[in-house]
């Protein structure tokens, strides 16, 4: 649910709650304050009544006026109590055009009181028509409601409009957040806003943002600084067992020990460089596009590794159109090797690789174990096979190469075959 | 041929030295950025290993200075900096090649042989040993005049044996230097095997002394001892 919804909902049922709450107290007081009006009225009627009886000991005569009436009636001595009523009002009056009587009952408030006059004993009863009070309810009621629907509408529709505007720096930040990179220099920018809450908010982003960064590029420098100083003495043992080698005169055992070092220390060399290649390429550093013709790099790039197909018995097919990158040909050069390697690595004796390059895409199909890869797992750093023998950051280093030129790599599993397929 | 060898590591220094040092070469070193700036000003040589990062300054300095003075030593820049700046900067301030730690002395020494020759190059581009002969522009080898057809693979193999003849080059030294980085994805060097056998049947079929022998099967080494 949307904050606005939510606070429009929140804030328009108290008002809404809070403007009925406020009519009936209006509706009782003001009914009340009527009411009260209406009994004083009838009490001077009373008087009135009192008084002509008090001088002329006989009743008054009864006549209707002013919305009220007066009526009499016999009643035993002390039956009569003093009350006020709410009653019915029988209004009837002669119609202009009808020429007859017209009855009409209106809502009424009347005392019932008692005077002697004559000797005799009478119930007294006045009864005021309140239809007016009424009316005038009526109309204070109708302000009411009509005053609550045009507040909800104002409320709403301010509510909609400043709030969008309120949350402007926030969606601005959303955004900016959204596209936050670890790897750019971007920094988040000083919201356009005096709202304390957005400022603190940027902020904290903003200093959140910059600290993350400052650690992931000092992550970075901590692996290629601990790569670098690594190449020295690899660089040393490397040349020790060149220099060792030339010593001859070696048991069969001693020249196997040599050759498992050789080994070793090979793989060690191509893990360090690979480190640093994904460091340079993370953050950028290799750069200096040039046209490409992918076609004849990647025939090449086939002829190059003839032997070792030949040797492992791997069927080779390429088919492709002529296709040409503006691109960085080092980052090109190194994808391709990648992508090639990792069809070979994982491939079984007597295998196939088929190599598709197409004008919107370069597919490597090769197959290897039958069952599918975890794509998602499949690039990240050191996530190999148990028996692969490779540094576990080719397929890493290839994405991030994809990444870069702004292409996609993704894998699949068709048909057998486990395919890689760069878009470009 | 007179080489120096401008490299702190010291471990690697004396390595590099020992594989250069044979009969007619002279190897000297330097250490730091002072001693490597007094030789290159007193002496010529064929070749200058050079590292970047030295003490007291850095190699490409020295590279300028060698060039500014219009030396035409033959300059191989050897650096654990891989970045292609480097390289690049490098190769445009007048370097002939760039080699990136770790290597193998083998590829080293096949850099440095090809330095040297177009260096002296001097209207005379064939390589001669004994009844060998190669033609380094047509790239095509003769053995007692007699044209042996070589792959590619074969041909740059040949040379790189030659460039360090008497010495026992690794097969991963091999490997690499033919099939580059890719080559870490074959399960073995069996491939390798068969492809010197190869070359050692053709030239033995040209009529050519048999040089390349294994080397407890740890490498190959080429010579005619």
């Amino acid at each position: 649910m949307k904050l606005l919804a939510r606070y429009n909902r929140v804030t328009l049922v108290t008002t809404v709650i809070m403007m009925l709450i406020t009519g009936i107290i209006y509706y009782f007081t003001i009914s009340l304050i009527l009411t009260d009006d209406i009994d004083k009225d009838l009490e001077v009627e009373e008087n009135e009544i009192f008084e002509y009886v008090a001088k002329n000991n006989q009743l008054p005569q009864v006549f209707e006026s002013n919305d009220q009436q007066i009526s009499f009636s016999e009643a035993t001595q002390g039956a009569i109590k003093r009350y006020y009523i709410d009653t019915v009002y029988k209004k009837s009056e002669v119609h202009r055009r009808h020429r007859r009587r017209h009855e009409e009952y209106e809502s009424g408030r009347a005392l019932i009181s008692s005077v002697s006059a004559g000797g005799k004993y009478y119930r007294v009863a006045i009864v005021k028509s309140t239809v007016e009070t009424e009316d005038l309810l009526k109309i204070i009621f109708g302000i009411t409601i009509g005053v609550i629907l045009l507040l909800l509408l104002a409320l709403f529709t301010a509510n909609r409009l400043l709030l969008n505007r309120l949350w402007q720096p926030f969606h601005n930040l959303l955004k900016e957040l959204r596209s936050f990179s670890i790897s750019d220099n971007k920094t988040i920018p000083e919201p356009d806003t005096n709202i304390d809450e957005f400022k603190e908010l940027n902020h904290a982003v903003a200093a959140m943002s910059s600290k993350v960064k400052k650690d992931y590029k000092e992550l970075k420098t901590f692996t290629e600084n601990a790569s670098h100083e690594l190449l020295t003495p690899i660089a040393v043992i490397n040349s020790k067992l060149d220099s060792l080698l030339q010593t001859e005169n070696f048991s069969q055992q001693q020249s196997k020990l040599l050759n498992d070092l050789y080994t070793s220390v090979s793989r060690l060399t191509r893990l360090n460089q690979s480190l640093l290649l994904l460091v340079k390429i993370e953050n950028r550093l290799v750069d200096g596009d040039e046209e490409i013709d992918l076609k004849p790099i990647v025939e090449e790039l086939l002829a190059q590794f003839e032997e070792i197909f030949n040797d492992k018995g791997l069927k080779v097919t390429f088919t492709g159109v002529d296709k040409t990158l503006k691109a960085n040909r080092y980052l090109i050069d190194v994808l391709l090797n990648n992508l090639l390697s990792n069809a070979i690595r994982h491939n079984i004796t007597g295998g196939q690789i088929v190599v598709t390059l197409t004008a919107d895409s370069l597919v490597i199909r090769n197959t290897g174990d039958d069952t599918p890869l975890q794509s998602d797992e499949l690039f990240k750093r050191f996530h190999k096979s148990s028996s692969s023998e490779g540094s576990g950051l080719g397929l890493t280093i290839a994405q991030q190469i994809c990444e870069n030129l702004g292409f996609g790599l993704n894998y699949q599993f068709v048909n057998g075959l486990h395919t890689f397929t760069a878009k470009f | 041929m007179k080489i120096l060898i401008i490299e702190d590591e010291k471990g690697l220094r004396e390595s590099i030295e020992e594989y250069f040092t044979e009969a007619g070469n002279i190897c000297e070193t330097a250490s730091t950025y002072a001693e490597a700036i007094s030789k290159v000003s007193l002496y010529r040589y064929d070749c200058i290993l050079l590292d970047i990062t030295l003490p007291g300054g850095t190699g490409i300095e020295i590279l300028k200075k060698v060039k500014e003075n219009d030396h035409q030593d033959g300059i191989l820049i050897i650096s654990a900096k891989n970045s292609l700046d480097d390289r690049l900067q490098g190769l445009d301030l007048g370097a002939d090649d760039y080699l990136v730690k770790p290597f193998h002395l083998s590829e080293l020494r096949a850099r440095v042989m090809a330095i040297i020759r177009r260096k002296n190059f001097s209207g005379n581009n064939l390589l001669q040993f004994h009844e060998l002969t190669i033609d380094l522009l047509a790239k095509s080898v003769k053995v007692k005049n007699q044209a042996i057809r070589l792959t590619r693979k074969e041909y740059a193999l040949l040379l790189y044996f030659i460039a360090n003849k008497g010495k026992v080059v690794s097969k991963n030294a091999i490997a690499e230097h033919l099939w580059g980085d890719g080559i870490d994805m074959a399960n073995n060097f069996d491939f390798i095997y068969s492809h010197i056998k190869n070359l050692r049947k053709k030239l033995i079929e040209g009529g050519c002394g048999d040089y390349i022998h294994a080397s407890y099967g740890m490498g190959y080494k080429f010579t005619d001892q």
